[in-house]
């Protein structure tokens, strides 16, 4: 019984459409508890500004470091709590699995592509107030006119960056060979084991970590109940939910354009029609709304990120849990996007008010009316969803007219 | 299952298994079957997939550590 539950659920991979499903829920509830969106790139904009606090660079001189909110640290922060809880969760997730391996990339180009890549999506989701999650998997459940803009010119982005990285240059040099028989795998059950066990060690250290924080961390003043605690324990199940399903929202768009596959696509967008009913309740009941600015940052920020993470192989969130699995390629795109967030912060003060502040937060829930903006919210899901659909049908007709041709 | 050809797509990052492994499936002769291993967990969600839609039967998956072996019939 226990060996059936380990396979299935612990070590072999999860579908990814539940999965998605379960993620747009837990972040409604975190939402709802917590007043904070299920997001990342904030947090790590905000660990750049202390590597180059530890520089010695007066970070209070640039204003994007004051629009983050650099007060506290990443323990106090239910922001950072919950990226650690991240982290936690998609390396006992790795190790339990026996999926944890240094892996470095076979083909040197990978190097330039993580670093640039990471850099310029970095740079793209902080010109645009968010990345995959905040502007289009926690954002357009949330109403803000900005997050629609943003997942268009994305998609634009990844689309100019697949047809980049399919470039002879880019392609492994690979072709198949004959053979007589399988290749053997080396079995690793003993490393299985040892992992497993490290797996269980950090799963309850990580446990206690909660129940303590849950007791001892302070009452945020507008609210009732500690919220450290449970910050942590929505990291950790995040984390292990993206890390046992594969979660890739880079791959989305990426792949309906390269291959005609559409199974992540259509997820993320059943996801989002699951959460943003639950987010509409949230925000009835009183919880603050989260807006930004509609401005020339969201077209710019969304095609240099949409590119970004295509060339780089992975967002802000695919990267954490393949870094934690061993692939040093994501270790190369996390340095990277780190870099971005820092080049954007230490410049925005150029051009930030021009792209940016100035111009208005724009809410679907004002220009409509609540339910008015909830409804035009759905339509453009399904319209989006449709429009997958269409865009694989097209693909797969478009290949077979092209054989057709070949003959 | 014995396969006739090889793809070691192992250190090689997604999207390139699948994007190889489709460019490469059609030089086979109908039946004639191709064994796919990587080490890029992701590749769970789309080489079997990718394989299916694009008219080719996926015969067997199977993980070994790290590794994922893709046993796929033209």
């Amino acid at each position: 019984m226990w060996q059936d539950f380990k396979q299935k659920y612990l070590v072999g991979f999860w579908n990814p459409l539940p999965a998605v499903i379960a993620l747009g829920i837990l972040s409604t509830y975190y939402f709802g508890l917590s007043g904070s969106l299920w997001a990342v790139t904030g947090e790590f904009t905000r660990w750049g500004g202390h590597i180059l606090q530890l520089l010695g660079v007066d970070i209070d001189k640039f204003s994007y470091y004051q629009i983050q909110n650099m007060s506290g640290t990443p323990l106090s922060r239910n922001d950072g709590i919950m990226v650690i809880g991240m982290f936690l969760g998609c390396l006992i997730a790795s190790l339990w699995a026996n999926n944890f391996k240094i892996r470095f990339p076979k083909n040197k180009i990978r190097i330039a592509q993580g670093f640039i890549g990471g850099i310029i999506s970095g740079f793209g989701a902080r010109l645009a107030m968010g990345c995959n999650l905040a502007n289009f998997f926690t954002g357009i459940p949330y109403f803000s006119v900005h997050t629609w803009v943003f997942t268009i010119f994305m998609i634009i982005g990844v689309y100019i960056g697949t047809k980049f990285i399919s470039l002879p240059c880019f392609l492994p040099k690979l072709k198949i060979e004959k053979v007589t028989s399988q290749k053997p795998l080396v079995a690793t059950k003993g490393r299985a084991k040892f992992l497993f066990l490290l797996g269980c060690v950090i799963f309850l250290i990580s446990i206690f970590w909660m129940v303590w924080l849950t007791y001892s961390s302070p009452i945020p003043q507008n609210k009732t109940f500690p919220i450290l605690g449970m910050a942590l324990g929505f990291g950790i199940s995040f984390g292990f939910i993206i890390a046992r399903a594969q979660i890739c929202f880079t791959s989305a768009f990426r792949d309906l354009f390269m291959t005609g596959r559409s199974q992540m696509a259509k997820a993320v967008f059943i996801g989002m029609m699951v959460s943003s009913i639950g987010v509409f309740s949230y925000l009835m009941l009183g919880n603050a709304p989260k807006l930004s600015w509609m401005g020339p940052n969201i077209v710019l920020g969304g095609l240099l990120f949409g590119f970004g993470i295509v060339l780089a192989g992975g967002c802000e969130c695919g990267w954490m849990y393949r870094a934690i699995e061993g692939q040093v390629h994501y270790w190369i795109v996390g340095i990277g996007n780190v870099i971005g967030t820092m080049i954007l912060a230490l410049s925005w003060d150029y051009y930030g008010e021009t792209l940016a502040t100035s111009w208005p937060k724009i809410n679907l829930l004002e220009i409509f009316g609540n339910y008015g903006g909830l409804i035009v919210n759905y339509i453009l899901l399904f319209l989006a969803f449709f429009l997958i659909l269409w865009t694989q049908k097209r693909f797969f007709n478009k290949k077979i007219s092209q054989n057709i041709k070949g003959i | 299952m014995i396969p006739d050809y090889r793809l070691d797509l192992q250190g090689e990052p997604c999207p390139y298994p699948a994007i190889i492994t489709l460019q490469e499936l059609p030089k086979l002769y109908d039946g004639e079957i191709l064994e796919v291993l990587s080490d890029c967990p992701q590749s769970i969600n789309n080489i079997p997939i990718d394989a299916k839609n694009h008219g080719y039967k996926v015969l067997k998956v199977e993980q070994q550590g790290t590794t994922i072996r893709y046993l796929i019939q033209k």
